[in-house]
C-alpha cells in the first residue's frame, strides 16, 4: 500500500523535487556572496556598542545589491504558500478524484481495507507535504542566516531582516511550516471527502486555509500567551523611541516606534504601547499644559520629555519577549497538528460510510 | 445449498430515497449468475453491497458466508469490477498490475501477465488512452488475478461495442472455466446474459421476481395461445406470468412444472428474453409474493 501511494504521488513528487532543486540552486548561487558580505561587515566580532550601526549598514549594503531583496521576499512568499499548494494539489484530489472518477470502487475492492488505504495515503502524502515545506524553510534559513544575525544585533526594521514575530516570518521559520503543511493537506483531503469533486474541494481548501492564515496572526497567536509589560521613559533623543503622532498643537500621542523595537530586546514582539501615568493607568493622549508653555509649544523635544518625566508619565509597552518565540512556535504547530489529526479522524469516519 | 450471496431484508438509503429496499435473495454457489432488471431496480446497489463498497442501511447480506468488506481476508475473496470499469487513467497497464500485486496477497502474477499479453495490451500504455473494451479487460484482469472465490461485475459490457462485448464475455467464460469461481454479473441486456449465465435473477424494484437456473426456467415456462378464455380456469400449478387477449384469442405466459395437457392450447417454448421481459413487465403488486419474499420488520 505504501508503494502504491508513492507510485500515485509520483507526478507530484517530481514537481516538488524540481521546485526544491530550483530553489536550492537559486539560494546556493546567491548564498555564498551574502555570507562574504557578512564576513566583510565585521559583524561576527563586533563590540556591543557598534553592533547596531554595523548591522544597519550591512543590511543597507545587502539591500542595495540587486538580487537579495527579491530573493528574500520571493522565498518567504513561496514558503508561506507551499502548504496551500500541497493542500490544494495533493490533499484535495486524494479522495475527491477517486470519488469523481469512480476509481474508489477499484481501490477499495483490493484486499486492503479502506481504513488502511486512507491511513497510508494520509501518512505518505502528509509527511511528503511536511517534508517539502520544512525543507524549503530550512534552505531559506541557511541562506538568510547572515541577515537574521544582523537583525538580532539590532539591525531590525529592514525589509531584509523581518522581526521573527512578523506574520510572514513566523509561519516560514522554525517548526510552524510543519504544522501548516499537515493542516493544509488534511484540510484538502477533508474538503474532497465532503464535496466529492476535485475543483470545488480545492477552492474550499484555499478559502479556509487563507482565512486561517489571516486569523492566526490577527486574533489567535497574540492571545496564546499573556503579554509581558514594561515601561520605558519617554525620551526624544533615543534611538529606540519616537513620538508617533501629534494631534492638535498641544496634544501628543506616544507609541513605541515598532520599527526600532524595545531597547535591548530587538527581537521582541511589541503588541501595544502608549503613555501611562505614574500609577500605571493608560493616558490616551497627553496634554502637557502643566508643563511650561515654552516646553509644550516647542513641540516634541527634550523640554517636553523632561516635563513628562517629572510628572511620572512613561511609555507602557505590552510585548512578547524573544524567549517566547519557541513556546509560541510549539503552541501554534501543536494547534495545527491537533486540527490535522481531528480532520484525519473525520475522514476515516466519513469514508467508512461513503457512497 | 451454499449461497455465495445471501441477502435478507436488505436496504440501502441515500438521504431520503431508497436505492434498494427490503431485498431478499440467495444465489447458490458455482454458477455464473446474471442479475437483470430495469434501470433503478437496485442492481448496482445490490452488487456494491455485496462487494463491500457500500454498507447496508437495513437488513443483512453475506457473501461466501461472511459480511462483505469485513476485513482484508474477505476483500481478497471477492473480485469486483464496478460499472464503467474504472481504472486510473494516468497509470499505465503495468502500474495497474503492480497495484494488484501490492494490494492482494493472493495475486496471480502469471495469470495477469498472460491475460495482458493475450489481449495484446501494451504494458506501458496509460489506462486513460485504452479503448473502452481494453479498459474493461484490464479491470477484469485485476479482479481475476486476485484469485477471488466470487467475481462481481456491474454492467461490465454496457458501454462496449458488440465485438468488444463478445470478446470480454469470452474472456470471462475462459477464466471462469479455468478458475472454477462463482460469478455474479448484472446487465440490462438479456442477450449478453444468455451467452454466459446459467443462473438468472430478475430484480424489479428491489424485489426478486424470479430466480433459478436458466435451464429450469426455460423448461418450466411456456407460451400458450388458443381460443379466448377466462384465465381463472387454468389447472392448479399453472401460474400466469403475463396474459394478453384479443376478441378471439388468448396469449398466456405460464409457469408450471407439469406438462400442459389441455389440447386447446398451442404450447410453445419461451426464449430467455421473453421470460425476462414478462417478469419485468408484471405490475409491481400483481403477484402476491415471489418465492423468496419475506416480511422484514422495519
Amino acid at each position: 500500500m505504501i508503494r502504491l501511494s508513492m507510485l500515485q504521488l509520483r507526478a507530484q513528487a517530481i514537481t516538488a523535487a524540481v521546485a526544491l532543486i530550483a530553489f536550492a540552486v537559486l539560494l546556493a548561487a546567491t548564498g555564498p556572496h551574502l555570507a562574504s558580505l557578512y564576513a566583510a561587515s565585521g559583524l561576527r566580532d563586533c563590540q556591543p556598542a557598534s553592533c547596531g550601526q554595523r548591522a544597519n549598514s550591512f543590511l543597507q549594503q545587502v539591500n542595495a545589491a540587486s538580487p537579495y531583496g527579491t530573493v528574500y521576499l520571493l522565498s518567504i512568499i513561496l514558503i508561506a504558500l507551499t502548504p496551500a499548494i500541497t493542500g490544494l494539489f495533493w490533499g484535495a484530489p486524494l479522495l475527491a478524484r477517486e470519488l469523481e472518477t469512480g476509481t474508489f470502487a477499484l481501490a477499495w475492492s483490493q484486499s486492503v481495507t479502506r481504513a488502511r488505504w486512507l491511513a497510508v495515503k494520509l501518512t505518505v502524502g502528509g509527511l511528503a507535504a511536511m517534508a517539502v515545506t520544512e525543507a524549503l524553510s530550512l534552505l531559506f534559513a541557511w541562506w538568510a542566516a547572515p541577515l537574521a544575525r544582523a537583525g538580532a544585533l539590532g539591525g531590525s526594521g529592514s525589509s531584509l531582516a523581518l522581526n521573527q514575530f512578523n506574520p510572514l516570518a513566523f509561519v516560514t521559520h522554525g517548526i510552524t511550516p510543519l504544522g501548516y503543511a499537515a493542516f493544509a493537506f488534511t484540510l484538502g483531503v477533508t474538503a474532497g471527502a465532503l464535496i466529492r469533486r476535485t475543483v470545488p474541494a480545492m477552492a474550499v481548501t484555499l478559502a479556509i486555509f487563507a482565512a486561517l492564515q489571516i486569523a492566526m496572526p490577527l486574533w489567535i497567536r497574540p492571545n496564546l500567551f499573556p503579554a509581558s509589560h514594561t515601561t520605558v521613559a519617554i525620551t526624544f533623543n533615543s534611538d529606540t523611541l519616537n513620538i508617533y503622532t501629534t494631534h492638535s498643537p498641544h496634544t501628543f500621542t506616544f507609541t513605541l516606534a515598532t520599527d526600532d523595537g524595545l531597547a535591548g530586546q530587538p527581537e521582541a514582539w511589541i503588541r501595544s504601547s502608549g503613555a501611562a501615568d505614574a500609577a500605571g493607568h493608560p493616558v490616551s493622549s497627553v496634554v502637557p499644559s502643566a508643563c511650561s508653555p515654552a516646553a509644550s509649544s516647542s513641540g516634541p523635544g527634550p523640554a517636553l520629555a523632561n516635563c513628562l518625566a517629572s510628572r511620572g508619565i512613561r511609555l507602557a509597552v505590552a510585548y512578547q519577549p524573544a524567549s517566547r518565540y519557541w513556546p509560541l512556535q510549539c503552541a501554534e504547530t501543536g494547534i495545527y497538528l491537533v486540527l490535522s489529526f481531528a480532520l484525519a479522524g473525520y475522514c476515516f469516519w466519513r469514508i467508512s460510510r461513503l457512497s | 445449498m451454499n449461497a455465495v450471496v445471501q441477502a435478507s431484508g436488505l436496504g440501502k438509503q441515500y438521504r431520503r430515497t431508497w436505492a434498494l429496499r427490503d431485498c431478499t435473495l440467495a444465489i447458490p454457489e458455482g454458477h455464473v449468475a446474471g442479475l437483470v432488471g430495469p434501470n433503478g431496480a437496485g442492481k448496482t446497489t445490490l452488487l456494491r453491497l455485496a462487494a463491500g463498497i457500500l454498507t447496508p442501511t437495513r437488513g443483512t447480506i453475506t457473501v461466501l458466508g461472511q459480511h462483505p468488506g469485513a476485513g482484508p481476508a474477505q476483500l481478497a475473496r471477492v473480485g469486483f469490477v464496478a460499472q464503467d470499469t474504472p481504472t486510473y487513467s494516468r497509470m499505465t497497464v503495468a502500474d495497474h498490475l503492480r497495484l494488484g500485486a501490492w494490494l492482494n496477497p493472493g495475486w496471480d502474477n502469471h495469470l495477469a501477465r498472460q491475460r495482458i499479453s493475450q489481449l495484446a495490451l501494451n504494458p506501458k500504455q496509460r489506462a486513460g488512452s485504452l479503448s473502452g473494451g481494453q479498459r474493461a479487460q484490464l479491470a477484469l484482469t485485476l479482479a481475476l488475478a486476485k484469485r477471488p472465490g466470487l467475481l462481481i461485475l456491474d454492467e461490465p459490457v454496457a458501454s462496449l461495442d458488440p465485438l468488444a462485448r463478445r470478446e470480454f464475455l469470452q474472456g470471462l467464460m475462459e477464466a471462469v472455466a479455468g478458475q472454477g469461481l462463482s460469478v455474479l454479473l448484472s446487465s440490462h441486456l438479456v442477450a449478453d446474459l444468455e451467452r454466459v449465465c446459467d443462473y438468472l435473477v430478475v430484480l424489479v424494484a428491489s424485489r426478486v421476481r424470479v430466480a433459478g437456473e436458466v435451464s429450469d426456467l426455460l423448461a418450466s415456462h411456456h407460451r400458450l395461445s388458443g381460443p379466448r378464455r377466462d384465465p381463472g380456469i387454468l389447472p392448479a400449478g399453472q401460474e400466469i406470468i403475463t396474459e394478453s387477449h384479443t376478441d378471439k384469442q388468448s396469449n398466456l405466459l405460464v409457469r408450471t412444472d407439469e406438462p400442459v395437457l389441455d389440447p386447446a392450447w398451442a404450447v410453445k417454448p419461451v426464449s430467455l428474453e421473453d421470460l425476462v421481459l414478462a417478469y419485468m413487465s408484471q405490475a409491481a403488486d400483481d403477484r402476491p409474493a415471489s418465492p423468496q419474499r419475506l416480511k422484514v420488520a422495519s
